[in-house]
């Protein structure tokens, strides 16, 4: 079913239906997604349900000004840099740094034990500026167009594209180390 | 050696694992969401919000009662009647008497009522030889 035609349905007050068909379209999308942010299964698990949750509680007032999915992926990044922002904060209270306790999630986190590369390359988005990171995550692993990037963040093409480009090369420079 | 875009190639886009049959029970808890949040509401839940409102007028009212009862000193009805009679016999004529000092001249103290004082007090004889010889 097409965004289009579950917007109709919702209209037409078939909501919950509706919402088994959002959920059908992108739960699995939105969980790895999300997952890239968090590094972790467990905390995804949880984060998924607060979106989905917020997601239905605000069908309603959706205007329809931009597209049903960039308006829930917006939800999901926004959910998301916020889960972020609360374990930085948690963390700096325990005197703890945040990209090294992502880094702990990325090593116990059993899904990508094996892929010693692609730990790496995690390791090195997580040490990313925040901006940065989340456009790479958007770009490289969502294989999202600039122009829904854009929509998302309300950022213009241009800067999207810049910031591409410094954390590429970041991460670039963190994997030449690594693999040699 | 790998460099630029070949590097992130070469790495792929592995997803890292998750548990068996996740995303079918997945599908299933989301897709519960409106149920459980009909459930959660209730008729309960439209009345709640002017519940709370009418619960913090209520401890505002309690808290600023006890806060007042404990900062101001309360006033038996004796102590206004004992204000009242005093102000019954002052003065009208001359209200300043109020404000003004007591006028009494204090009597100098002769030798006798010395003496009388110590001997009423108990003071022995003797004592009482070397009082006089002082006075």
């Amino acid at each position: 079913m097409t965004d289009k035609e579950i917007l109709e349905l919702y209209k037409a007050g078939e909501r919950e239906k509706a919402f088994g068909e959002i959920v059908e379209s992108y739960s699995e999308r939105l969980y790895w997604h999300v997952r890239r942010f968090l590094c972790s299964h467990e905390d995804t698990d949880d984060l998924l349900q607060e979106i989905f949750i917020k997601i239905w509680s605000s069908l309603s007032s959706f205007r329809g000004d931009s597209s049903l999915y960039t308006w829930i992926y917006r939800i999901a990044t926004n959910e998301s840099l916020n889960f972020l922002q609360k374990q930085k904060i948690r963390a700096a209270l325990r005197f703890e740094s945040m990209s090294s306790k992502l880094e702990e999630k990325i090593d116990e986190d059993n899904g990508v034990d094996g892929n010693e590369a692609q730990k790496a390359l995690m390791k090195a988005v997580q040490r990313l500026p925040a901006k940065q990171r989340t456009v790479f995550i958007m770009r490289w692993f969502d294989d999202l167009s600039y122009e829904d990037i854009s929509e998302i963040l309300g950022t213009s093409v241009g800067a999207l594209k810049a910031s591409y480009h410094f954390a590429s090369e970041k991460i670039k420079t963190e994997l030449e180390k690594y693999l040699k | 050696m790998l460099t630029g875009k070949d590097i992130f190639e070469s790495i792929g886009k592995d997803r890292p694992s998750v548990p068996e049959g996740y995303f079918t029970d997945l599908k299933a808890r989301l897709g519960s969401i409106p149920e459980r949040s009909i459930v959660r509401q209730g008729p309960w839940s439209s009345v709640r919000p002017y519940l709370a409102l009418a619960a913090s007028f209520v401890a505002i009212a309690v808290i600023s009662t006890a806060v007042l009862k404990n900062t101001t000193k309360s006033q038996s009805p004796d102590q206004f009647l004992n204000e009242d009679s005093y102000a019954e016999i002052l003065s009208i004529t001359n209200p300043e008497i109020l404000y003004s000092e007591p006028e009494f001249e204090m009597e100098e103290l002769t030798d006798d009522d010395i003496i009388n004082y110590l001997i009423e007090t108990g003071v022995r004889a003797e004592h009482l030889a070397y009082a006089g010889n002082q006075y």
